[in-house]
């Protein structure tokens, strides 16, 4: 099962995003975290839960407290690293940012804000993840 | 005939008493002084003349009881009787052997059957006579042996034909090295070093003559000795031949070849040296000048003599030269200041001359002037000192701090602009290498003095290194340092040439720009992403509103927060524009 975490401290990006989950039918209802060491705790409790899990995080870099940087080097050091799916959702792509993410294996892609149709598309095709949306 | 004159001592050998009786009655009727020994036999004789050597004649009868043999027993007499003229008795009538006995060497040979008084005694005094006339012939041979034997010249005696040494002397042995017995198995021409021909056709030349020649021979150990020979012809026991006196002039001639090299040199040195010498009289006109004008100037020397000296000076230097010289015969040598001179070409060349005041040198009687031409290094010298000159001009015109680094004394020199730049006055000065290094900023120290070792260590000629050098302030200038490296004959760097440009203000603008820069980057960086958040927004939402419509739950909800995020980028272009007008 794939589960799909909305962390951004922008909730009208948050709001956009699940609509966009939603609407191209990656989740059904996303969950959604302002603050990054909040989904950090969510994911390390599902996981005691049930090792089965995916997680398609999508995941704003620039956030007070814990950044997007800091998210993804704690979950670097996770066993169940591999079940982690990041696509890096930015005001505006970096070319030093995509330089960084080399360094993170969870990072799948980089998604400029907004969302768009397409980017859902995309999403859906990545070969790591993309078994969950085959049609049964 | 000696009848009173000196006393008379005879032996008479005679073993025959009556004989013995006749014949000193014979001798006594015409001797006085007469004193007579007799012995009886040959051994009495031999006892008698080896005891006595005193005999003024012998008197030998041949036939005697104790021997048979008459040539050796005449033989055996002669050869003891001192000198003593022996005169032979005998019975024989034979001639011939009356001839042979005198072959073997006795004086007179008488029959005692036609002995008289007066015979007997004619005949002593003849042998006595005979005898003393060979014996000074004898003793006059023996003057002219030790005079040709002792002579401290070399001589030898040749046969005139073959040229076979007959004879040489002491002092030929002991010059040649060769042995008298060795010298009688050659000949002269085993002598000789070189030109046989030549000395043949002289000595056949005057076969009959006396000749002198100078040979070259050589001596046992071919050592090569010349010889002046002086030859004259002799006869030598009837042989023709020729004496010759070897005159040893070796060393002669060696001490003639010295004096000529010497001369030689010296002739080598006043025509063919680089120096010019001249002998001036008085008048200042040139009486001698050496040949080697020719080399140095380009003139011929045979058509300077007699001219005036001055009139090959350039005009300027005359004055000088001539009150230089007014001063001569107060010091026996001096030099002139240098002067130009006209060669050959009409050209004008430096010369640097010493004069030498020789007039009461009757040998010279003038002035020897001794001149060098240094127009070469005149002209070096006026090079070097307008490159010093230029040096000095650009170092005063450049701002920059030139410095020269001495690197075997560890000595810097500065031109004025290390006070100008840096405020360091002659007395703050340091000199060494390690002062100059203390100067440098701490944290470009070792990174400039990494770089200087290059050049001790790669063989680098060229540095080019920016740094921070400290001024006497304390405060630091940025320096842009470019060295040039002089090495020296052999290669190894000798001394170290720097421009030091003061570039601390481009430093300070290019750190300036650099800070802006950066602080315009994060700028754009920053406002990039704060400008897009709000529009990503809009778009976001707009996205929403246009394909997806029908699922959203609250339209007018969207639309209010499209235009707060609007409003928001508003803000923020704004804030833009208000910050790229302040100064940075």
């Amino acid at each position: 099962m794939l589960e799909v975490l909305i962390v951004d401290d922008d909730q009208i990006v948050v709001f956009i995003q699940k609509k966009m989950m939603n609407n191209h039918e990656i989740a059904q209802n996303p969950i959604s975290f302002g603050k990054a060491a909040d989904a950090l705790d969510y994911i390390i409790q599902e996981q005691k839960l049930s090792q089965q899990k995916d997680f398609l995080i999508l995941l704003d870099i620039n956030m007070p407290n814990m950044n997007g940087w800091d998210f993804l080097k704690c979950l670097e050091s996770h066993e169940q690293k591999s079940k982690y799916h990041v696509i890096m959702v930015t005001s505006s792509i970096d070319r030093k940012d995509k330089e960084k993410a080399k360094n993170f294996s969870t990072v799948r892609s980089f998604i400029e804000k907004p969302i768009s149709a397409s980017d859902c598309d995309k999403i859906k095709e990545i070969s790591e993840i993309s078994h969950f949306f085959e049609p049964v | 005939m000696r009848k009173n004159s000196g006393e008379l001592k005879i032996l008479v050998i005679e073993d025959n008493p009556g004989d013995f009786m006749l014949i000193q009655d014979y001798l006594s009727e015409e001797h006085h002084a007469l004193e007579i020994q007799r012995a009886e036999n040959f051994k009495v004789a031999k006892e008698i003349l080896q005891n006595h050597s005193n005999f003024n004649t012998v008197l030998l009868d041949l036939s005697l009881p104790d021997i048979n043999n008459t040539e050796l027993l005449v033989k055996n007499i002669l050869s003891i009787s001192n000198g003593a003229p022996v005169v032979v008795l005998t019975g024989y009538t034979d001639k011939d052997y009356g001839a042979k006995t005198l072959s073997w060497g006795v004086s007179d040979y008488l029959l005692k059957d036609e002995i008289n008084a007066s015979n007997l005694s004619k005949s002593i005094h003849y042998s006595m006579e005979r005898k003393k006339v060979q014996r000074q012939l004898y003793e006059s041979e023996e003057k002219y042996r030790t005079l040709f034997d002792s002579s401290p010249l070399p001589m030898w005696v040749l046969d005139r034909h073959t040229l076979e040494f007959l004879s040489v002397n002491q002092a030929a042995t002991k010059l040649y090295g060769y042995s008298r017995e060795e010298f009688m198995k050659m000949t002269v021409r085993d002598l000789w070093a070189e030109e046989d021909d030549r000395i043949e056709k002289v000595v056949q030349d005057n076969f009959h003559e006396l000749f002198t020649v100078k040979v070259k021979h050589f001596t046992k150990n071919r050592e090569t000795l010349y010889i002046d020979v002086q030859s004259n012809p002799i006869l030598f026991g009837g042989r023709e031949a020729r004496v010759t006196l070897a005159h040893n002039i070796t060393e002669k001639l060696k001490a003639e070849e010295k004096l000529k090299h010497s001369q030689q040199r010296f002739k080598a040195l006043v025509q063919d040296g680089s120096d010019l010498i001249s002998i001036i009289d008085e008048n200042f006109n040139y009486s001698y000048i050496s040949p080697s004008v020719e080399n140095v100037l380009g003139v011929n020397p045979e058509g300077m003599e007699g001219k005036n000296v001055f009139q090959y000076m350039h005009k300027e230097d005359r004055e000088r030269i001539k009150d230089k010289i007014k001063y001569l015969g107060k010091k026996k040598s001096y030099q002139l200041p240098s002067y130009r001179y006209k060669d050959g070409a009409g050209g004008w060349r430096w010369l640097e001359t010493i004069i030498s005041d020789l007039r009461h040198d009757s040998s010279i009687n003038g002035l020897v002037a001794n001149s060098r031409d240094i127009t070469k290094f005149k002209i070096q010298e006026r090079q070097l000192r307008e490159s010093l000159e230029r040096y000095d001009i650009v170092a005063k015109a450049t701002s920059d701090l030139i410095t020269d680094y001495n690197i075997e004394k560890d000595v810097f020199q500065y031109s004025n602009a290390i006070h100008e730049i840096f405020g360091y006055s002659q007395n703050e000065l340091g000199f060494s290498k390690k002062w100059w290094q203390e100067q440098i900023h701490p944290d470009d120290r070792l990174r400039v003095v990494e770089a200087a070792n290059s050049i001790y260590e790669r063989g680098q000629k060229l540095l080019n290194i920016e740094y921070r050098f400290q001024c006497l302030d304390g405060s630091y200038k940025y320096v842009l340092d470019r060295s040039y490296v002089i090495t020296d004959d052999s290669g190894n760097p000798s001394r170290i040439i720097g421009s030091i440009q003061d570039i601390t203000e481009r430093r300070n603008y290019i750190n300036a720009i650099e800070r802006s820069n950066s602080r315009l980057r994060e700028i754009a960086w920053t406002q990039s992403h704060v400008v897009r958040a709000p529009l990503a927004r809009i778009m976001g939402l707009i996205d929403l509103l246009k394909n997806q419509r029908n699922n959203l739950d609250n339209i007018e909800e969207i639309i209010d927060n499209i235009l707060n995020s609007s409003e928001e980028l508003d803000k923020v272009i704004r804030k833009i524009t208000i910050k790229t007008e302040e100064e940075f």
